[in-house]
């Protein structure tokens, strides 16, 4: 067995310490005798996305998107082929705005998206910048035993507010601003993608997270196999103190 | 200035010097409120002080070495006798400048300094230089830092490039030429002066260490490295539009980092010796020394005075405490870390560390930079590292995914249990640091300072 992971973009994409996400992936293989493969894919280099088990985008200033977004949008029809595959996919912040249809600027013009998922993104006045804890919802379910944490956590820092059409968010803001500050709704679930605006990084504080895209990556390809119980004492240590600090406040 | 105006302006001189004083008295620093409340009655305070300087300003900005550059400059200026403004404790947004003005004026509103050295914050340099018209400014690079209260780096660059090519066209720049989001600020400007480090032995012809400004500010192509220093900086070119490194008129050659003895290099003829650890130190003097020369001081009185400059409160400062020297370097963004890290790899011993973050504003609340920090390069090379301040828990958690075996990793997040857990653990030849974000570092400091004291006096 050999999960072939690929980072998009870490050159252009990596304003909040975003390869955190790629090092707790490759490490919590490591730790159980996965063999991984981590590729770094940018502007101009040949992809096919079916042959990936796990695709990740991070975020990066809007000079930066600018520069890649014509190169994702070649990729688009081959990037939407393999999700409805099944591709496990995880987008933060710039990552899931430009998933979407477009991105509406401060003077009212329209930025397109790739299209491949149903939201779009509109500029705020404020920057929504702080902690944040949400609950998980069904789409993302985590599953039973081990992975029992029903929180995500994380530090969200974006002026764009984001509004999903058809589809499920990820979870549910129990403290924070989330997509867009209004609906309480944050990230999204579509198939095995998933996209939010927690960086922090997010995987290595959201073990049980991180986990569920290993399963599910692994399922794809090989069938349900169960993946070994690590010692996450530390990384629920610090999960579990910014959930009890942002319940104080 | 009109009647009102005027008379605004005396009132707030007043009412800001009162306001130090009392502070004094309370036992307080007073470096920001009596600036706060004069700007309250008089905004243009500074600009009115500013002005009346017989040579005028220098505004030292960027996001690292700011304050061990204006530090250096100042002791500098001390050489030649002169009477110097300064925002000596770091306080450098504008309630700081203008407290820093309010010290130097007396009651009736007239300056009695002959000139300003001031470290002005990145987003702040749009405020400050419109009003004190500097005759130079030094700006010493562009990492990131604290994203969550700029929002994002370009942004800050250009600001303060706006603010340099429409507030300031005849001020001189004293640019670095080696980190390309500062040295684009000089292009088709004549009075620029650039300063640089040559290729040595202690950069590389590879990168993986987290970057800004891979891509080329004028025409967005990837830009090619001949040789990385740090972070960025190097000796760059774009190949697309042909924006390079400038030639730089200041260039250091033949650096020489000797660990806790200090740095030794040459610009031109003359030898430099600095007391201070880490290679961006070098960057620091260069800068000092470019604006220094520029205004006309000689090289002698500049060596002479860089010499001498110890390290700054919190700078790699060492401490001895019973038999053990213990190192307080204050780290607060993925670059400066990342030189520490190589200066103490450097020394060839295991390591000892205590490393404390915590997520107060002024520290920045967001913490997810330590995943942008190379920790790897300790992996073999720790004998213990203590977590502390309110974000321990996350700090132990990059240590574990770097590689560090958790029976290594401790969290105390009580930074004065933490201290005292440090110093009790035997100690034979491990090199011993202390890393705080800047909110943890004072109470270290005093900490440190009380345990040295307490160890001369057994």
């Amino acid at each position: 067995m050999l999960l072939k992971i690929c980072h998009l973009y870490p050159d252009l994409l990596d304003l909040y310490g975003d390869r955190g996400n790629i090092i707790a992936l490759e490490r919590r293989c490591y730790w159980r005798g996965i063999d991984v493969e981590i590729t770094r894919i940018t502007l101009g280099e040949q992809l096919n996305f079916k042959d990936w088990d796990i695709v990740f985008m991070g975020g990066g200033s809007d000079r930066e998107q600018s520069i890649l977004f014509q190169d994702l949008h070649d990729r688009a029809e081959n990037l939407a082929a393999a999700i409805n595959d099944g591709l496990v996919m995880l987008n933060i912040c710039g990552g899931l705005q430009m998933m979407g249809k477009y991105y509406q600027t401060a003077d009212g013009s329209k930025i397109p998206g790739i299209e491949i998922l149903d939201l779009w993104t509109v500029a705020g006045a404020k920057r929504l910048i702080g902690n944040v804890c949400i609950e998980l919802g069904e789409a993302a379910d985590t599953g039973e035993g081990e992975f029992k944490l029903p929180t995500l956590v994380g530090f969200e820092n974006h002026s764009g507010q984001t509004f999903l059409g058809g589809l499920k968010p990820l979870g549910k803001v129990v403290k924070g601003f989330g997509n867009n500050g209004n609906d309480g709704m944050e990230g999204f679930v579509y198939k095995n993608v998933f996209g939010t605006y927690l960086h922090g990084p997010l995987l290595p504080k959201n073990p049980h997270f991180a986990d569920m895209l290993l399963a599910r990556a692994i399922e794809r390809r090989w069938g349900t196999v169960g993946l070994a119980k690590l010692d996450d004492s530390l990384e629920i240590e610090a999960h579990q103190y910014i959930v009890n600090r942002l319940k104080q406040t | 200035m009109n009647f009102v105006t005027k008379l605004r302006f005396i009132a707030a001189v007043w009412l800001g010097k009162t306001v130090f004083w009392l502070s004094r008295l309370m036992g307080k620093n007073g470096t920001t409120l009596p600036g706060a409340l004069a700007l309250k009655l008089s905004p243009q305070l500074i600009g009115y002080l500013a002005r009346q300087l017989p040579k005028g300003t220098v505004i030292v900005t960027g996001t690292n070495g700011k304050t061990t550059t204006a530090n250096m400059l100042a002791a500098i200026f001390a050489k030649t006798n002169l009477n110097l403004t300064f925002n000596q404790a770091g306080a450098n947004l504008i309630t700081g400048v203008a407290t820093a003005f309010l010290n130097s004026s007396d009651w009736s509103g007239s300056i009695k300094t002959e000139m300003a050295v001031l470290e002005v914050d990145e987003a702040t340099v749009s405020k400050v230089a419109p009003q004190v018209m500097p005759h130079t400014v030094i700006i010493t690079n562009f990492f990131r830092d604290q994203l969550d209260r700029y929002g994002e780096l370009d942004k800050t660059v250009w600001l303060v490039k706006e603010t340099v090519l429409d507030n300031l066209p005849k001020a001189k720049l004293i640019l670095n030429a080696d980190d390309p989001l500062v040295a684009q600020i000089g292009v088709g400007r004549t009075n620029v002066v650039y300063y640089g480090v040559s290729a040595n032995e202690y950069g590389t012809a590879q990168s993986n260490q987290a970057r800004e400004a891979r891509h080329c500010s004028f025409c967005g192509y990837t830009y090619v490295y001949d040789f990385y220093h740090y972070g960025q900086l190097g000796i760059y070119r774009c190949p697309k539009c042909g924006f390079k490194r400038p030639a730089p008129q200041v260039l250091a050659e033949e650096v020489g980092l000797h660990d806790l003895e200090g740095i030794s290099f040459k610009v031109g003829a003359t030898d430099f010796y600095l007391q201070h650890q880490g290679f961006y130190n070098v960057y620091n003097a260069l800068a000092a020394i470019a604006a220094a020369e520029n205004m006309g001081i000689d090289d002698q009185t500049i060596k002479t005075a860089l010499q001498e400059f110890k390290p700054q409160a919190g700078r790699m400062e060492q401490f001895a405490v019973g038999t053990n020297r213990i190192t307080l370097s204050l780290v607060k963004n993925p670059t400066g870390l990342n030189e520490v890290i190589r200066a103490m790899v450097q020394g060839n011993k295991q390591l000892d560390l205590l490393i404390a973050i915590n997520d107060n504003a002024a520290d920045g609340r967001d913490i997810s930079w330590l995943w942008d920090v190379d920790f790897e390069l300790l992996q073999g090379r720790i004998d213990h590292v203590i977590c502390a301040g309110t974000r321990a828990e996350d700090m132990a958690v990059r240590l574990k995914y770097a590689g560090i075996a958790t029976d290594k990793l401790a969290i105390i997040k009580d930074l004065n249990q933490a201290l005292a857990s440090l110093t009790e653990r035997q100690h034979s030849e491990q090199g011993i640091y202390v890393l705080p974000t800047y909110t943890a570092l004072f109470p270290l400091r005093d900490a440190l300072s009380k345990l040295r004291s307490k160890a001369y006096a057994t």
